[in-house]
């Protein structure tokens, strides 16, 4: 029961608009730099995504389509690869998270050095905390009838 | 002035229904309602009449607020969602044991 999802209508809607947002949540993470927002933001709008389809198409759906393994993975690695480019800053450029690329022209989608790449880097990790931090509590199995 | 004493009503609203309410779903949206109210007060000191947002745009720029506690707060509504998946978790854990939400009677301590 827990696991079948909702009716076909919600199904439906939910197979058109999850797209939109996770778009919607690209186009804030990428433009972080420029408009409000940022790889905070947008990595919570993408998540939200995600448990807009656990709600419709259940749990076992979304671990196959999701591979739940693989985000714990990627959830790793992006804290990884944060800590890897306030490090090359050191090597680079002298202090940690320094910028050591161009910085561009102001107002340009390709600028600002570094702090894009942050941007993307932080949205991959809020996404899949968030959405694993979910998962988990959708993990519990709650029965009628406890022990008492 | 008064807007802060409204922000800090706002604390005792949900001080309130900490205290006051029985159903641990209540009580966890209660300690969220001060945690929000805690953020406003810190949004509230950097707000500046006729200020816009700390965003360099095209053009002329006019006075902006404060943005180090907008910083702040991010921060803290990310504390604040541990903090309340923490306390989701272990009210779910309650009820798998006890098979209730109430707080009045969830009194057996061991076994």
């Amino acid at each position: 029961m827990q696991n079948k999802g909702m009716t076909v209508i919600v199904k439906t809607i939910t197979r058109f608009t999850v797209w939109v947002i996770i778009l919607y949540g690209i186009y804030i993470i990428l433009h972080g730099h420029l408009t409000p927002g940022g790889g905070f933001a947008g990595g919570v709008i993408i998540a939200l995504a995600f448990l807009n389809i656990m709600l419709a198409y259940g749990r076992d759906f979304t671990s196959d389509w999701l591979k739940i393994n693989l985000l714990h993975d990627l959830e790793a690695t992006s804290a990884i690869l944060f800590l890897i480019i306030g490090i090359l800053g050191v090597a680079i450029s002298g202090s940690f998270l320094a910028n050591f690329l161009s910085k561009g022209k102001l107002f340009r989608l390709v600028s600002a050095g570094t702090i894009p790449i942050l941007n993307i880097v932080i949205g991959i990790k809020v996404c899949v905390g968030l959405f694993v931090v979910v998962w988990s509590l959708a993990l519990f199995h709650i029965t009628k009838g406890g022990t008492e | 002035m008064i807007i802060y004493v409204l922000c800090f009503v706002l604390f005792l609203v949900g001080l309130y229904g900490v205290l006051t309410k029985r159903d641990l779903i209540k009580i966890i949206l209660s300690l969220s309602i001060m945690e929000y109210s805690a953020n406003l007060f810190l949004i509230l000191f950097a707000y500046k009449k006729d200020a816009v947002f700390a965003i360099l745009s095209k053009g002329e720029n006019p006075v902006m607020v404060d943005p180090l506690p907008q910083a702040l707060v991010l921060t803290s509504i990310v504390i604040e969602l541990g903090i309340t998946a923490m306390l989701v978790a272990l009210a779910i854990r309650l009820y798998q044991k006890y098979n209730t939400f109430d707080i009045t009677k969830i009194r057996r301590l061991s076994g």
